[in-house]
């Protein structure tokens, strides 16, 4: 028995200190600013405010960025799961040529870093006459959104067992017929799953958002908040901190009511057990 | 394929089939086969980053490339950070992962703040570690002083090896979640019985971890270390946001060259010629990762 509180112990102590950022995060961002330069610090803030949420939301562009980034991260996670989900279906129940290969360029971009498509993106999107503009990152961000999606929604689809598709067609479905009333209700769970990872990945990517937007109008939040509050000269660590924090709402939500989508696309993504 | 005949309703398939994937690959081409194309192309060349103009330097780029120290010094750098980052990755996620795959108390939400650092974005993560870092006000420095482990404030960020070694942990606090999941995930179905039997063989519970717990993990850490190695090693975000690649280029990265030599020198290909090496180191990870996973889905 005391072994055992004493392995609680020891293992909350463990859990407590890798999530104590987080916890130090909130904390600050409740402090009254002058009393984060206060030596030594505080732990539980003397006086709670809510000031810096209420400057933020009411004299600072954050609202802006927090549009942008929701229209963003929603239309990329819609358009990426539309494509992917039909693209997933044909990828793993139909034949014909070059379907493996296709697999194999699949798998090729889901692990392709980011740094070699920028420079030529890039260029692109300057000659399209998009850059600075949500479009020019919702292109950017397919090319990691899509080939991620596509690997997960593959093996969701692997799951799913053959003969229901057959029963479905031996019984007069048409092929497109069997993938509306069979695959999609069966498939509905790795969907959700792969939407959230998806949303997650847009919501918090930077690199693109850093090089190819360039105007307060189409910023996201990750280059927004940066931009805004850090300059070389001084940096707004209150509000830097209620930002954090509020930048990480969504997260908040799908952790408190949907987490187990999120553990199943673990096992789905790559990481076969 | 081609040389069994098919049926009308094969074909028909096929044609579906094919539709069926269009969109993808139509994507495909546009935003990833065409700029990774597009990106060789353009490192044989000198590109002016603010008018885009370029003159053809064949393969001149490269073999400046090969002659710069700040080339081999970046990738030594980027070695540097994956291995570190890697094996603290591994050995507190194999460590964290099996302490959560134990009963204890309230494991539902313990499980749940140790998962957040992962799905926080880098932003996030890097903002709160440099508060959390801050030579001044910074919880880190106070505490190491209460507890008697050092008698000056440490400028974490600032200098040499702190750059590399902060950089290092935070990377590993982020990520290692990632390693906990997928491990937690495979110990939760090595058998019982594989204990029970080592139990009966007078095997205490470390000699169970070295005889049973490790050996069924072999395969699923393996598939680990080379994704994370993969993505450990094309990082940006938290290196650029948390250092910047300083103190002057000590944590400077190859992705970070690539980034400062378009965007700040103006050199697009210059870095072009740098992406293209990169990736071409990259491309032995990535190939073992592909024929590991390919020959898996075969059998």
């Amino acid at each position: 028995m005391i072994r055992r509180i004493a392995f609680n112990l020891f293992a909350w102590t463990i859990v407590l200190a890798v999530a104590f950022p987080l916890f130090w995060m909130v904390l600050t961002s409740l402090k009254p600013q002058f009393e984060l330069f206060r030596r030594p610090p505080t732990f539980l803030p003397e006086t709670w405010t809510v000031e810096h949420y209420w400057t933020l939301l009411s004299s600072t562009k954050f609202l802006t960025y927090f549009k942008n980034s929701v229209i963003l991260s929603t239309t990329t996670t819609l358009v990426v799961v539309a494509i992917a989900t039909i693209g997933a279906y044909s990828l793993v129940r139909f034949r014909y040529r070059g379907r493996e290969s296709l697999a194999f360029l699949v798998l090729f971009t889901y692990l392709l870093p980011s740094v070699v498509l920028i420079i030529p993106l890039y260029l692109m999107l300057v000659q399209l006459g998009l850059s600075n503009s949500i479009l020019s990152l919702v292109i950017a961000y397919t090319t990691f959104a899509l080939p991620y999606a596509l690997w997960l929604l593959r093996s969701f689809m692997a799951g799913i067992p053959e003969d229901l598709e057959s029963a479905a067609l031996v019984d007069g479905a048409s092929r497109l017929g069997a993938f509306r009333d069979v695959i999609l209700p069966q498939l509905l769970p790795g969907i959700i799953s792969t939407a959230l990872f998806t949303f997650i990945l847009s919501w918090n990517e930077y690199l693109y958002a850093l090089v190819l937007v360039n105007s307060d109008s189409a910023r996201p939040l990750t280059t927004g908040v940066m931009n805004m509050l850090v300059s070389s000269f001084n940096i707004e660590w209150s509000l830097l901190m209620a930002a954090s924090v509020m930048m990480s709402v969504p997260l908040i939500i799908v952790f408190a009511f949907l987490q187990s989508y999120l553990t199943r696309g673990f096992g789905a993504g790559g990481v076969k057990g | 394929m081609s040389t069994v005949r098919r049926t009308p309703l094969e074909r028909q398939y096929a044609l579906i089939g094919s539709l069926l994937i269009a969109p993808t690959v139509l994507i495909f081409c546009a935003v990833i086969v065409y700029p990774l194309v597009s990106a060789v192309y353009l490192s044989l060349f000198q590109v002016f980053t603010p008018t885009l103009e370029g003159s053809w330097v064949g393969l001149e780029n490269y073999r400046t490339l090969l002659g710069k120290n700040e080339f081999w010094s970046s990738l030594w750098t980027n070695i540097v950070w994956t291995v570190g980052t890697l094996t603290l990755q591994i050995i507190c996620g194999v460590g964290m992962a099996l302490v959560l795959h134990q009963n204890i108390w309230f494991r539902s939400i313990a499980r749940s703040l140790i998962l957040f650092p992962y799905f926080v974005s880098t932003v996030v993560a890097v903002l709160v570690w440099k508060w959390v870092f801050n030579d001044l006000y910074g919880i880190l420095n106070h505490l190491m002083i209460v507890a008697g482990l050092i008698d000056f404030p440490v400028d974490y960020l600032g200098s040499m090896p702190n750059a590399m070694i902060s950089v290092i942990l935070v990377g590993a606090w982020k990520y290692f979640p990632f390693v906990v999941i997928a491990v937690l995930a495979r110990l939760q179905t090595i058998p019982d019985a594989l204990y029970e039997a080592a139990r009966i063989d007078g095997a205490g519970p470390i000699a169970s971890f070295w005889d049973v717990t490790l050996p069924q993990l072999r395969e699923v850490l393996v598939v680990i270390i080379m994704l994370r190695a993969i993505w450990d090693f094309k990082e940006f975000d938290l290196i650029y946001l948390l250092t910047g690649g300083g103190p002057v280029t000590s944590t400077q990265t190859l992705p970070l060259l690539v980034y400062k030599e378009a965007f700040k020198l103006n050199q697009m290909g210059m870095a072009s010629a740098y992406a293209v090496v990169m990736m071409a180191i990259m491309l032995v990870f990535m190939v073992i990762y592909i024929r590991r996973t390919r020959s898996e889905d075969d059998t």
